[in-house]
């Protein structure tokens, strides 16, 4: 050094630099440095004992830190933190389709404002449209004044010895309902006034509530024991998933179904899906125990018995145990009961 | 190297394809599906639930912060718009829940030396670091929970804030710049906040050593 100057020039350069060195010890440590400084902090710390004492207690400091281990949240804090979520997200109200659409306007308006270009396109071509829909459908509602004025008017009875116009014979099982039917008298001819089935189909994932609905109509209604299985063994997969089965609506589409469902198959996909609910819902647990008095089938009867398990303490399910266990016709469902009850030797 | 290319080339490959399953996973759970919002739950729920469990040291909480968390995501999953990954979204969620959180135990003044499961029992953290000798040292035993019990008490007395990106960065071992992006800041500060983090807690455990 020459003067004072470069005397204090240098110890001012020296303490920056250690306090620099401070912060990207810091920044090294947690592996955050670029390489050229941390080639620079070396050199330093070659040259500075300070500095090199700050980065040993640093280092000192991460290794005690870790002495507080990070736990792995185990399999029933999972468990039970996703059962709770499953239940809130089914508790909230199914969004309006209109909520569906205004955030659906809204997603798009945020692509749009990201592409002003595509957006002066989108609106140009938007006008040209709504002009064209205009007209097209002021143009659609006088074709549809009159084909209701038409449709209004009350079915005409043809006049006896006229020719009738041939209709098209329907396909029974397409007709929903007859709403009238006419004779006239002296005539041989009847005129029957009936309501056309309109074959349709929908597609759709498990929680959409259309789809829900109409598999809930399709276990009560279908004449077709392969539909109400289809529809059954569906909606069961959801309960047992904990998807969705509230009370109301697919827990008592399964418990009719187990109660009267013609096949056998049917009852049991129903028992399936109802047994994780026979310990928190008693309506569940009295269609089960009423599955084990009266069902006609062995293999429904011992099911309901490993279902109630659970709850094989409670007041109810013991008496009717009791009740299996002398009077049910198959030895096997009576020995069962009779082992259940013998596990339990108190009411709780 | 031209293995290591192809290595390389396909692993980018892989990444490409799964962020391209999840946007497409996002898009469904944003018209409602909750099949797909269910899955991309089990895709992060055991990051979120390690991080709220090591912040809060209580299960009940890890629970609560997580319902909390995940019920938010459901409602507002149609605001997100791809400016960021889902995770730093999900993220954002969980750790400004987590600092209320700490912000309300400060408030409250409470420590937590232990951790506590869903029972109300207090669990030793220290006690399931696994010892490899065949024997147990209950000497050992006492000193390493009194240590644990120390950087419990140091921890604590950092700010909200400085404790959460000292957890995201030495606990998670996030980057700094994730890290930021998470706590709407910007890399610099969170590296600010790291520096400040350490040597608040050097101080505190400097008669450890």
């Amino acid at each position: 050094m020459e003067s004072l100057w470069d005397f204090f020039e240098a110890g001012r350069t020296y303490i920056v630099n250690c306090e620099l060195a401070h912060e990207r010890i810091v920044t090294a440590a947690y592996g955050e440095l670029p390489d050229d400084q941390v080639h620079e902090l070396e050199r330093h710390l070659g040259d500075c004992a300070d500095c090199r004492k700050e980065r040993e207690q640093l280092l000192a400091m991460k290794v005690l830190a870790d002495a507080v281990p990070v736990a792995e949240p185990g399999p029933n804090l999972v468990a039970r933190s996703r059962l709770r979520l499953d239940e809130a997200l089914d508790a909230l109200p199914p969004r309006r389709w209109y909520e569906l659409l205004a955030q659906r306007l809204m997603n798009n308006v945020a692509s749009l404002q990201a592409a002003p270009v595509a957006a002066g396109l989108l609106l140009v071509a938007g006008i040209g449209a709504g002009s064209l829909g205009g007209f097209e459908f002021s143009q659609n509602r006088a074709a549809h004044a009159a084909s209701i004025s038409t449709a209004a008017a009350p079915p005409a009875i043809t006049p006896a010895g006229t020719q009738a116009q041939p209709v098209a014979e329907p396909t029974i099982s397409n007709v929903a309902s007859v709403s009238s039917i006419v004779r006239q008298p002296g005539s041989q001819m009847v005129q029957v006034n009936y309501n056309q089935l309109v074959p349709e189909h929908m597609q759709g994932t498990m929680d959409n509530p259309v789809i829900r609905q109409l598999l809930m109509l399709a276990s009560e209604n279908s004449t077709s024991a392969g539909v109400r299985d289809d529809s059954v063994g569906l909606l069961a997969a959801e309960c047992r998933a904990g998807h969705g089965c509230q009370a109301a609506g697919i827990r008592d589409a399964l418990m009719v179904a187990l109660r009267y469902d013609k096949n056998t198959g049917v009852r049991q996909k129903a028992l399936e899906g109802l047994e994780p609910y026979v310990a928190e819902d008693v309506r569940v647990r009295n269609a089960v125990l009423e599955a084990l008095l009266n069902d006609n089938d062995p293999r429904i009867r011992t099911q309901s018995i490993n279902i109630l398990e659970p709850v094989e303490a409670d007041t109810s399910v013991r008496q009717v145990l009791y009740s299996v266990s002398t009077s049910d016709e198959n030895p096997q469902i009576r020995n069962v009961s009779r082992q259940v009850l013998s596990r339990v030797p108190e009411i709780q | 190297m031209g293995g290591t290319g192809r290595d390389g080339a396909s692993r980018d490959a892989e990444r490409l394809q799964a962020r391209a399953d999840e946007m497409e996973l996002i898009r469904e759970a944003q018209t409602g599906s909750r099949v797909a919002f269910d899955t991309l739950v089990r895709q992060y729920e055991h990051q979120v639930l390690r991080l709220a469990l090591h912040l809060t040291g209580s299960e009940h909480e890890a629970e609560d912060i997580y319902q909390e968390a995940f019920l938010k995501a459901f409602r507002y999953i149609g605001n997100f718009r791809f400016e960021c990954s889902f995770y730093t979204w999900i993220y954002r969620i969980v750790t400004n829940l987590c600092l209320d959180q700490l912000r309300r135990k400060k408030t409250r003044r409470e420590d937590h030396a232990v951790y506590v499961d869903h029972s109300g029992d207090e669990i030793d953290l220290l006690a399931s670091v696994s010892d490899n000798r065949s024997f147990s040292n209950p000497a050992k035993e006492l000193d390493r929970k009194v240590l644990g019990e120390k950087i419990q008490a140091a921890l604590v007395k950092l700010t909200p804030r400085e404790r959460m990106v000292f957890e995201l960065k030495h606990y998670q071992g996030l980057r700094l710049r994730t890290i930021g992006e998470m706590l709407h800041t910007t890399e610099e500060t969170a590296k600010n906040t790291l520096f400040r983090a350490t040597k608040k807690l050097r101080l505190q455990l400097a008669d450890l050593r």
